[in-house]
């Protein structure tokens, strides 16, 4: 039942993953890019950490989990707003 | 690890690598470097999700310090080029 709840965990992460590709290739713009990469994304990432998290049942794997998803969640809007940010400036010296 | 579980964890594999994919196809083609960067910023967190299912499928708890410390490396990566880009002349 736990390897189960794992899998499927696992399952559902991948395939948002891929959702944030296909938008990747499909959308216009860049900035609706980013709108597809930088939220799947990081949605993606945590319910793989959350699978692993209950796979192994340790405190010590928990608490760099933990850590992991506070850095992710921290740094993708950071790193979109600054890819942003150079394009702007970019079109705007054209 | 058996049955259904199984066929889960592999089809999972299956999915970041049609992912892993479509993303080179987007850092081939993309007509800004911007795009290339958005791009290889998807590249790291597919190879840190690859990370972690094989840590699943070897049943050893070492490899999430990896992806801790690539989650790190991919930040301040995105933000050095961006950076670049914007001051360059």
């Amino acid at each position: 039942m736990n390897i189960l709840l794992v899998s499927i965990l696992l399952f559902f992460g991948s395939v948002f993953i891929l959702i944030a590709s296909i938008g990747l290739v499909r959308f216009k713009d860049l900035y609706s890019r980013m709108h597809a990469t930088t939220k799947a994304t990081s949605f993606g990432i945590l319910l793989l950490l959350l699978g692993i998290s209950i796979y192994f049942n340790s405190w010590n794997v928990a608490i760099k989990v933990v850590l992991i998803i506070n850095l992710i969640y921290f740094t993708a809007p950071l790193a979109a707003h600054s890819i942003a940010k150079s394009y702007e400036d970019k079109k705007d010296k054209e | 690890m058996e049955g259904l579980s199984e066929i889960l964890i592999y089809s999972s594999f299956l999915l970041l690598i049609i992912a892993l994919v479509l993303a080179f196809f987007r850092l081939a083609k993309g007509p800004s470097v911007h795009d290339r960067i958005a791009s290889l910023d998807l590249i790291a967190s597919i190879v840190m999700g690859f990370i972690l299912l094989y840590s699943v499928l070897i049943k050893n708890a070492l490899y999430i310090d990896i992806v801790l410390v690539m989650s790190l490396i991919s930040f301040v990566g995105t933000v050095a080029i961006s950076t670049y880009l914007k001051q360059k002349p």
